[in-house]
């Protein structure tokens, strides 16, 4: 223990899997050639590796953050591994999400995982969610599970995934990434502090870029995810000490790590003294994002469809189409907008024609919102975000536009 | 000078590298690193704390020497290595991407 000059009590760690469930497990002189290198790790040993085969974990996405958790997990010889995904391998994909392969483009996440992680090891079970995560589902998901891997992309996600493992008192491995930079702890709020403890409410939407809109290092999950597969197997083998109540920054430009402490909230409204969170909600509408079955419908008011304002500049309407996106950005695709970054939009938005209708845009359309909410602000009497952004000009519109 | 560490999108917004550093006049506490920061960087006036109540905005954190300082009143001292700019005050972001 570090001195820190405070008393720390840490909690005994046992595993999270029931020590008898490993005890009745059986290894084959297979399963035994295989895994001997752990053999020969103590805190590993037979035990450990019966507890690995009688774990259950359920990882949600199969993507950055799921491909190494995944694969390591497999090869470790965890003897459920569930996946929860509904996305099709794109070919942006594959600059880090190693489960999926060049042939696999086009086909279900899932089905390629399920061959990658039965290729490495075929004695484990992998079970299979081909659905969105939801208030509905989740907690009938996460019920048959162990432990919880975090490897979600947006925020939503995220705090649904805190909350049903709060409600179920199970462990959420958390991990998530952007550009550089990596993020990791072990959410048990029996034990600790939890995900809500720590962002009690996510940023507005657009604030934060994804890594669709910000990107990512290809190797940043490679390690992040890693890691949360380390915390995995500490957690069932009951070894070591787990990452609860203790917040790992990786920033991969500087290569430095750093451990930070954090507390339970009292206040937390799930896993606070007073509760006020006592079931699943609806994480779309806390999170202030649409929900997808919504997405369809616009706001004629504020936005406007790729169809429609290719419609509009074909018949010769008098519009400002305004890129709030990054220089670099514009230079890998444009469609000839004046180029203002959102970022340099406060002091650079008198250089916009005021007469005109003002269409912005960005790549995905989260950034252009709150450009175009901050230019209403400023007077802009007609200002519409156009929804999907250049991603759905290109997709819908013109092909030549590239994809990035 | 003080250095503070900035969250990914409060960098792109300030136009500034990871970490910035800044002269503090007094006392260093979390209220004068914040006033010094939105003094030279204007435009993250009401990104890290809301605009009329001051508050710390939810999904930012204040981290100083390893510990969370983001419950702790926004008077109180900062600790002596980030005084003498040893140790940077860390503003952390949620992030989502995975
Ligand atoms: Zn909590």
């Amino acid at each position: 223990m570090k001195s820190t000059g405070t008393v720390n009590i840490v909690p005994s760690i046992t595993g999270v899997v029931d020590a008898e469930a490993g005890r009745d497990m059986q290894l084959s002189r297979e399963e035994m050639l295989r895994y001997s290198r752990h053999l020969l790790i103590p805190e590993v040993g037979m035990t450990g590796q019966k507890k690995l085969k009688a774990a259950k974990v359920l990882i949600i996405g199969a993507g950055g953050l799921g491909s190494p958790a995944g694969m390591y997990l497999a090869a470790a010889g965890v003897g459920t591994i569930g996946l929860v995904d509904f996305d099709v391998v794109d070919v942006t994909n594959l600059q880090r999400q190693l489960l999926h392969s060049t042939d696999d483009i086009g086909r279900s996440k899932l089905d390629s995982a399920r061959e990658t992680l039965a290729g490495i090891n075929p004695h484990i079970a992998i079970e299979t969610y081909e659905e969105r995560l939801t208030s509905k589902n989740a907690l009938n998901i996460f019920a048959g599970y162990d432990v919880i891997v975090d490897g979600t992309d947006n925020f939503p996600t995220r705090y649904l995934v805190n909350d049903a493992c709060v409600l179920l008192g199970k462990p959420n491995v958390y991990g998530s990434i952007l550009r550089f930079d990596g993020q990791v702890s072990v959410f048990d709020a029996r034990r600790g502090p939890c995900y809500r403890c720590l962002y009690p409410a996510p940023p507005p939407p657009g604030l934060v870029p994804s890594c669709a809109e910000g990107g990512v290092l290809g190797i940043l999950p490679g390690i992040i995810g890693t890691l949360q597969a380390l915390e995995v197997l500490k957690l069932i083998l009951g070894e070591g000490e787990p990452l609860i109540g203790r917040f790992i920054l990786f920033d991969a430009l500087k290569f430095a790590f750093r451990e930070l402490k954090l507390r339970k909230d009292p206040a937390c409204p799930v896993c606070g003294q007073a509760p006020t969170i006592h079931e699943l909600i609806d994480y779309e509408q806390f999170c202030g994002v649409k929900s997808p079955l919504a997405a369809e419908a616009i706001d004629e008011q504020t936005e406007i469809t790729v169809e429609q304002l290719k419609m509009r500049i074909d018949r010769g309407d008098n519009l400002c189409v305004l890129d709030v996106r990054e220089p670099h950005e514009y230079d890998i695709a444009n469609i000839g907008a004046q180029l203002i970054p959102l970022s340099e939009l406060p002091k650079r938005f008198h250089e916009i024609d005021s007469s005109k209708e003002i269409i912005v845009h960005c790549k995905v359309g989260s950034r252009s919102a709150r450009a175009a909410e901050f230019l209403r602000k400023k007077g802009f009497q007609k200002v519409k975000n156009l929804v999907g952004g250049i991603d759905a000009w290109s997709e819908r519109i013109d092909a030549r536009v590239p994809h990035y | 000078m003080i250095r503070v560490v900035l969250p990914y999108h409060l960098r792109t917004l300030a136009q500034s590298d990871a970490e910035v550093q800044i002269a503090v006049a007094g006392a260093v506490t979390i209220c004068s690193v914040l006033d010094a920061l939105e003094t030279h960087y204007p435009m993250l006036r009401g990104t890290i704390r809301d605009h009329v109540t001051q508050q710390r905005r939810p999904f930012l954190r204040f981290f100083a020497c390893g510990e969370d300082f983001s419950l702790e009143s926004s008077d109180i001292e900062l600790p002596p290595k980030i005084v003498s700019g040893e140790e940077p005050f860390l503003i952390i972001g949620a992030i989502a991407g995975g």
